[in-house]
């Protein structure tokens, strides 16, 4: 996408998303444009300097430099930061989501990612008892791989909502009362898997755009998402100060991971693991992106995860 | 309680708009006739049309212009058996008069009549030459009264612009603007009238004379072959000019009638072809567009959940408190209920949104 001319007056660059298009074609009249949200992707407050020495004017010269690119038309690429409103102008500190990973089974693999086992050959809950497996090593579960097709595992993903900050106490959850996160977006490839939760109970998915994006809101009543009532100093939180909620998930595999190596072989790659057996795999892998949004204060934070399918030797 | 969505109120922050734009097509001769040779004119091997691109058509730049044909009724004088490509000739022109001018009460085909009065009968357009405009240029239809189409009409035959130029007839729309006929199943259409644009005594001084009609919305302009004819031939141009001697089938100089029996269609697309000396119009396009009005009032969208807005959880524009929080706008998003995004608007420079100040961004989507 080139930039736009911002030599005379402001503009505007307008267009249908491919899924607006999508959901106009239908002719359905289900295109209906209800409501608007503001966004600022391109710009980087970092560049907000309030010890410039010329004074107040330049503090923010740098962001209103900054030369915006023209619209996207893929929905998920556009509209990834957004503008919030918060009644109350006196606040210096937001929530923000953060990936917790101070319970042993919430961590990532050590390889960086959550892993989501495709089948239960690789998970290693065969009947068979393959040792190909990479769920287990000898008989304890591997950290940061998740069961994505009989959920007999322990792990899960784990996202804590708050303010990360020592200077106001964990126990001022007042503080952030009108900002709490009561229910999220989930954003995850539909061709590669699906959002359940702990129990491995399937949530359903609001929609799936034209690029097999599929939208879950999850709430309380989907049993994903609950108060995070610990208000003390405990080593399993990583929020340090005020606490809302917590987004609790397991990823399921999708069909076509679990029976067919075809993505894998289109999207991915393959990588060895240690089995088992403690020897070593070779396991067909897809590098993907879970996204969560909240749906008060509109923070996202992207999560790294890879699906893996053990070969069978 | 935090938001990022705020809601559109259907009645006031909605509007629908209807925008008719106009763009000027000129289409110098030298690009029908001459700039590329023959590489811009593509000729079929079913003879029926030639059709014009504005660059050699093997290329992918190339974009279809227009297409020529022509065509005579089974009641012309110029119908015979004999005549090259009689039946495909009969058939254009029944076709284009069946699509354009229609059917009368016993399902007969209508001719196309000189001056569109069906009713009364009169004078009606047997010998025919057609420009089927590209939909490329078109697009709704021709804007009415913008139509001019200069024809070379010098008698001497010759493929010289200089040459066959030197007299030339104008056809416009003239009365388009003003009136124009809606008795066409094809939508609106006008009359073509020729006058003199150079050279002298080529027509009556003064006179204009009904030579074609042009039909605004299916983008066709049909021209009789009396333009190219004297009266003594059955034309308009004044007996002294003579008739326009084209290339024909034995010689150089024949007349359109002489073309129109002997030649190949594509054959009298040519010679029609190298008398194109202008051709201009406006199209129109009808927009049809949706205003919403994204309201931001002082107190709304003051602070932002883009990651470098925060250092941990600490918002960066504000170092104490009481600091106005300040946020900058570049995307409006456009959501349906379900969170769909619809459609997405970019700012050509970042907008400071603090609680000092409200917009009202207007954003158009076309249809």
């Amino acid at each position: 996408m080139a930039f736009l001319d911002n030599s005379g007056d402001i503009i505007l660059d307008a267009v249908l998303t491919d899924h607006g298009r999508k959901v106009l074609s239908k002719g359905d009249g289900s295109f209906r444009i209800t409501k608007f949200a503001l966004g600022d992707e391109e710009i980087n407050y970092t560049n907000y300097n309030p010890n410039q020495t010329s004074g107040s004017a330049y503090y923010d010269l740098e962001i209103l430099q900054t030369p915006i690119l023209e619209s996207f038309t893929n929905n998920g690429s556009s509209m990834k930061t957004k503008l919030v409103t918060i009644a109350n102008t006196n606040l210096l500190y937001l929530p923000i989501l953060k990936l917790n990973e101070n319970l042993t089974n919430t961590k990532r693999h050590t390889d960086g990612a959550y892993m989501i086992a495709v089948d239960r050959s690789t998970e290693g809950t065969d009947a068979a008892g393959t040792t190909s497996a990479v769920g287990y090593i000898g008989s304890d579960q591997v950290q940061g791989i998740l069961f994505g097709e009989s959920f007999e595992d322990s792990n899960y993903i784990r996202i804590d909502q708050g303010l990360d900050t020592t200077e106001i106490s964990p126990k001022q959850r007042s503080s952030i009362s009108d900002m709490i996160e009561s229910s999220y977006i989930i954003q995850i490839d539909n061709r590669m898997g699906y959002i359940v939760d702990r129990n491995g109970n399937r949530v359903a998915a609001d929609y799936i755009d034209d690029d097999n994006i599929a939208f879950y809101t999850v709430d309380s009543s989907d049993n994903v998402v609950s108060d995070n009532s610990d208000d003390s100093n405990s080593t399993t939180q990583t929020i340090a100060g005020p606490r809302g909620t917590k987004l609790e998930f397991k990823i399921g595999a999708s069909l076509d991971l679990n029976t067919s190596t075809y993505l894998f072989t289109q999207l991915g790659g393959t990588t060895t693991m240690t089995n088992k057996a403690s020897g070593t795999s070779t396991v067909n892998f897809i590098d993907t992106m879970v996204r969560a949004t909240g749906m008060t204060t509109g923070y996202t934070i992207d999560l790294p995860v890879r699906f893996i399918k053990a070969v069978i030797s | 309680m935090a938001n990022f969505y705020k809601s559109l109120n259907q009645t006031n922050d909605i509007v629908n708009t209807r925008t008719l734009l106009h763009e000027a097509i000129p289409l110098t001769g030298t690009i029908v006739s001459g700039t590329y040779g023959v590489e811009n004119i593509k000729n079929y091997s079913h003879g029926m049309f030639q059709s014009v691109y504005d660059y050699p058509y093997l290329s992918s730049s190339a974009n279809h212009v227009f297409d020529i044909t022509v065509g005579y009724a089974n009641n012309s004088a110029l119908s015979a058996s004999t005549n090259a490509q009689n039946s495909k000739k009969l058939n254009i022109y029944n076709q284009m008069a069946q699509v354009l001018m229609g059917y009368d009460q016993t399902g007969s085909i209508l001719q196309f009549d000189e001056d569109g009065d069906l009713l009364a009968g009169g004078t009606k357009l047997r010998e025919n030459v057609f420009l089927n405009f590209s939909r490329l240029l078109v697009k709704d239809e021709i804007k009415k009264g913008s139509f001019e189409l200069e024809l070379g009409v010098t008698p001497v035959y010759s493929q010289d612009g200089n040459t066959v130029f030197g007299d030339r007839l104008k056809l416009t729309d003239a009365s388009g603007s003003s009136g124009y006929l809606v008795n066409s199943p094809v939508g609106e259409y006008g009359i073509l009238y020729a006058t003199q644009s150079a050279g002298t005594n080529v027509l009556a001084i003064n006179q204009s004379y009904p030579v074609g009609l042009l039909f605004y919305q299916a983008g066709v302009a049909v021209l009789s072959g009396s333009m190219f004819l004297d009266v003594s031939d059955g034309g308009i141009l004044n007996n002294a000019h003579f008739s326009v001697s084209m290339s024909g089938p034995t010689t150089t100089a024949e007349t359109i009638n002489a073309v129109l029996t002997g030649s190949q269609i594509t054959g009298a697309a040519d010679n029609i072809r190298t008398r194109m000396y202008n051709l201009q119009f406006n199209n129109t396009v009808e927009l049809n567009s949706t205003v919403y009005f994204c309201r931001v009032n002082h107190n709304e969208f003051n602070y932002s959940s883009n990651p470098t807005y925060l250092s941990g959880s600490k918002i960066r524009v504000k170092t104490k408190t009481t600091d106005l929080p300040v946020s900058y706008i570049t995307t409006v998003g456009l959501y349906s209920d379900n969170n769909e995004l619809m459609a997405v608007s970019k700012l050509s420079e970042p907008l400071k949104k603090t609680p000092d100040n409200e917009f009202t961004i207007r954003v158009r989507l076309d249809y």
